[in-house]
């Protein structure tokens, strides 16, 4: 029984693990989601932009002139770069999906037998 | 902000079919997602808040306010004084530190997007967050049909 019992608690303590190993995954999914919108909206207004408006980038607390062609360049590389990290992270999420599955069907075994096992000890005493 | 992302799980399912662990996982998830729903929504109500107020900031910039003087903010109580050179142009944060110099009509139509995009966006969020409370109400009305016959027994 008392085996049963580490088993049990040993699994549990690693599917807590894994949760929150998914919802950081998801967190970050969903942050990077936030980021790929700003990007957007962000290349939507610099195509509005008549071709000779001025165009500043904040860096730090300083706003420095660029061309707006090349904040176009390079909102387009940050959207790709944030496209592929969404990729990534759905990768994470759907691997760490399953393996919480599994930990889930390991559990509920575990729960089983620990209850068995209890059971036996409680016909004996 | 929030673009919803089609939902993969959406299929049809008799709830009464699902086991107890299944269904408190189900109702779990979807608290979660109006919890989220109802995060975003706040959000989008003060970015448009800030969006109204920067439009009105907008009606005081004219071309008869120009030499006027004012007091610039240096910190959020510091202020020095300074004097209106230039009503005609105004510069506008579009998003990731980038920031576009526009005329006044452009940026009061800026403005006027931006407030339609978010109302927008608000409207479908309250839609879908709408249904998704039904659905967890339908859950939970299951649960509790389900907890009946368990306590009936015991």
């Amino acid at each position: 029984m008392e085996d049963a019992q580490k088993k049990l608690e040993n699994e549990l303590s690693s599917f807590k693990n894994t949760q929150k190993e998914f919802q950081k995954a998801v967190a970050t999914r969903q942050q990077l989601d936030a980021q790929l919108n700003e990007n957007q909206i962000v290349k939507e207004e610099l195509d509005r932009l008549p071709a000779d408006r001025k165009v500043y980038k904040a860096i730090g607390p300083a706003l420095i002139k660029t061309e707006i062609v090349e904040a176009k360049q390079n909102v387009t590389k940050r959207i790709d770069y944030i496209n592929n990290e969404i990729k990534r992270s759905d990768d994470l999420i759907v691997s760490l999906e399953k393996k919480q599955d599994s930990h889930r069907e390991a559990l509920q075994r575990l729960q089983q037998q620990y209850q068995q096992a209890k059971m036996k000890a409680a016909m004996k005493a | 902000m929030s673009q919803m992302s089609p939902e993969p799980h959406m299929q049809q399912v008799d709830l009464t079919t699902l086991t107890m662990p299944q269904l408190t996982q189900l109702k779990q998830q979807l608290d979660q997602e109006l919890a989220l729903f109802q995060e975003s929504l706040h959000s989008l109500k003060v970015a448009q808040g800030k969006f109204q107020n920067s439009g009105e900031c907008l009606e005081k910039v004219t071309p008869a306010a120009e030499g006027k003087s004012i007091l610039v903010p240096l910190t959020g109580s510091m202020y020095v004084p300074g004097r209106l050179a230039n009503t005609k142009n105004v510069l506008i944060d579009i998003g990731t530190g980038y920031y576009a110099e526009q005329d006044i009509e452009s940026a009061r139509d800026y403005f006027k997007r931006k407030i339609a995009f978010v109302t927008e966006q608000m409207e479908k969020i309250q839609i879908i967050g709408l249904e998704k409370s039904k659905v967890r109400d339908t859950v939970a009305e299951v649960m509790e049909l389900k907890m009946q016959p368990q306590s009936a027994h015991s």
